[in-house]
């Protein structure tokens, strides 16, 4: 793989509280990398490390070959970061944030800034403290993407953006990557992260559970299936399936969650004659819930393990 | 020398810098017209004939009719530094602990901009504010030569030069504090503790005995306290400010190298 990033057991500690322990991930070249978790599992941290804002307390990371703790300007001079949590100057208006931003860049050129601002309606003029959290991060979106950096880092990118804006987000994400670079892309949304990335972590307190491709999770995740039979069946008959768990068993109603090939499933439910079937397609918001929840289940847990990577 | 993040911090306290600056002017005119009213009512120097504890509270010593001892008592050993460390403390405290605090710094550090030269701009911003208030109330006591305030320009320079080192060094305290733990409250706190722990040493180790082998940890002594407006600022005196201040800019680059930053 043609790295961007690298972590190898990347860890951050505060004191008693939790930071993120023993990362271990890759991003390519010219892939869009979701990062997903719920509120206070780890995600900025991992930003700022990436960025080098904060100090690992243990292991390593590189951004764009470079070692962020040594080569800070140099990684930043080719990043682009959205921080989920935008402070601007309130008192400056949106095109002084610019400006200077291009002027430290030694952004001579103003065509990408000025398209940019033409594309997500900024307004430039007014004081951003008199700007909806919308307006405002349409002007980080441009402090992000004006000097056509190699790598963009977005922590939760669409905060506040209607969805019209958020469609023409997506749409820049795209673009970009279609370009051949890559993008990070840090959010709490799953809708937000699965139209647009290759691939998706999953963080939750300070740990990664998983990583793989959208597809691939659909693929893991659990289907369901249900039956309905002329009498009463047996739900043992089912339960002793490989990869079914019985979801609710009720006379000649049966309901199952069916983790890898159907065929086994439909064999045994074929000798009994069934009236009825109902199968629904992977439910991919149902296992990012599955972590999401303090206790996942036993059979989620395990299969997403044989994911992670 | 790339001065974006200079630029940037003057023009956010354009407005408060203005103010302080003329505020300042605006006080040392008045006393510098007063001084006529009160250059012959010797019954002042009672105040502080038998060396006053109170008197010596707010920084006033010897002759109060004098120029020197006029302006000691009504601007430079008090009022002066009050404003200047207002500024440079304040200052010190929000322009790196303060603006991490609210999250504009990072506008700044996820440029391709090194530490080592945020931290410098800052500091710039840090001396001219100190040099503008001191020149500017130096400025003032120029005009004071036509109200009969005759000291030597020398020796005003000397002092304005020690008043503005004094709010350098404090505002690096200021800095240093705040970049090593990270809260503008911490440095605020620490750092007024110190100034106004020193502003004390340095009043009362005139009056009270055992203070005075103390006088020397003060950095009021070496920049207004020790006759500096009479005699001017002396080679030591300078050269304690400008060790204290580099000292303090080496631990700051330290601390702020290795602050976490949000």
């Amino acid at each position: 793989m043609n790295s961007v990033i690298t972590a190898e057991g990347l860890t951050k500690s505060f004191g008693r509280d939790r930071g993120v322990d023993s990362l271990h991930f890759e991003v390519a070249k010219g892939e869009v990398f979701g990062f997903l978790g719920p509120n206070g599992a780890g995600k900025s941290t991992t930003i700022r490390l990436l960025l080098g804002l904060y100090h690992p307390t243990a292991g390593r990371t590189t951004v764009l070959g470079r070692d962020p703790m040594h080569d800070a300007p140099v990684i930043l001079r080719q990043t682009g970061y959205l921080p989920g949590d935008l402070a601007l100057h309130p008192r400056l208006t949106g095109r002084q944030h610019i400006d200077f931003a291009a002027h430290v860049r030694s952004i001579d050129d103003k065509t990408v800034p000025d398209a940019l601002v033409e594309r997500f309606n900024v307004i430039l003029d007014r004081p951003t403290r008199t700007l909806s959290k919308g307006n405002r991060q349409k002007i980080g979106i441009v402090l992000a993407f004006m000097h056509r950096p190699e790598l963009l880092i977005l922590d939760e990118p669409t905060s506040g953006l209607d969805p019209l804006m958020q469609s023409e987000f997506q749409q820049l994400v795209r673009e970009t990557v279609a370009d051949g670079r890559t993008v990070f892309l840090s959010s709490h949304e799953l809708d937000e992260v699965q139209r647009i990335v290759d691939r998706v972590a999953i963080i939750k307190e300070g740990q990664l559970v998983v990583i793989d491709t959208v597809e691939g999770l659909r693929k893991a995740a659990p289907r369901t299936i249900e039956f309905r039979f002329p009498t009463n069946v047996d739900p043992q008959l089912f339960a002793a399936i490989a990869g079914v768990r019985v979801l609710n068993a009720d006379g000649g109603h049966i309901a199952l969650s069916l983790h890898g090939p159907v065929a086994p499933v439909l064999r045994a439910a074929a000798d009994l004659d069934p009236i009825d079937i109902i199968a629904r397609p992977a439910d991919l918001d149902e296992l990012f819930l599955t972590y999401y929840r303090d206790e996942p289940s036993e059979g989620s847990r395990s299969l997403l393990e044989g994911h992670a990577g | 020398m790339p001065a974006d993040v200079s630029l940037l911090d003057l023009r956010l306290r354009r407005r408060l810098l203005i103010g302080y600056t003329l505020g300042m002017a605006l006080y040392a005119l008045v006393i510098v017209a007063l001084y006529p009213e009160f250059k012959n009512a010797t019954s002042l120097n009672d105040l502080t004939k038998h060396g006053s504890t109170a008197a010596a509270l707010f920084g006033v010593t010897g002759s109060l009719t004098s120029p020197s001892g006029w302006l000691n008592a009504n601007l430079y050993q008090n009022f002066l530094p009050l404003i200047m460390l207002l500024t440079t403390i304040g200052y010190g405290a929000a322009c790196l602990a303060g603006q991490d605090e609210d999250g504009t710094l990072s506008l700044v550090t996820t440029l391709p901009i090194p530490r080592r030269s945020i931290l410098v701009q800052k500091v710039a911003v840090l001396a001219l504010q100190a040099l503008a208030l001191a020149l500017v109330t130096m400025l003032c006591m120029i005009v004071g030569r036509g109200f009969d305030l005759t000291l030597p320009v020398s020796h005003l320079a000397g002092v304005s030069v020690g008043v503005a080192l004094l709010g350098l060094d404090f505002g690096l305290l200021a800095i240093a504090v705040g970049s090593g733990t990270g809260s503008r409250g911490t440095a605020l706190g620490v750092t007024a503790a110190v100034a106004a722990a020193s502003f004390l040493i340095s009043s009362l180790a005139p009056v009270v005995a055992w203070l005075r082998p103390a006088k020397y940890v003060s950095l009021f002594f070496w920049s207004v306290g020790n006759g500096q407006l009479a005699g001017g600022l002396t080679l030591p005196s300078a050269g304690v400010l400008l060790i204290v201040g580099m000292v303090l800019l080496a631990i700051s680059a330290w601390t702020f190298g290795r602050l976490d930053l949000h």
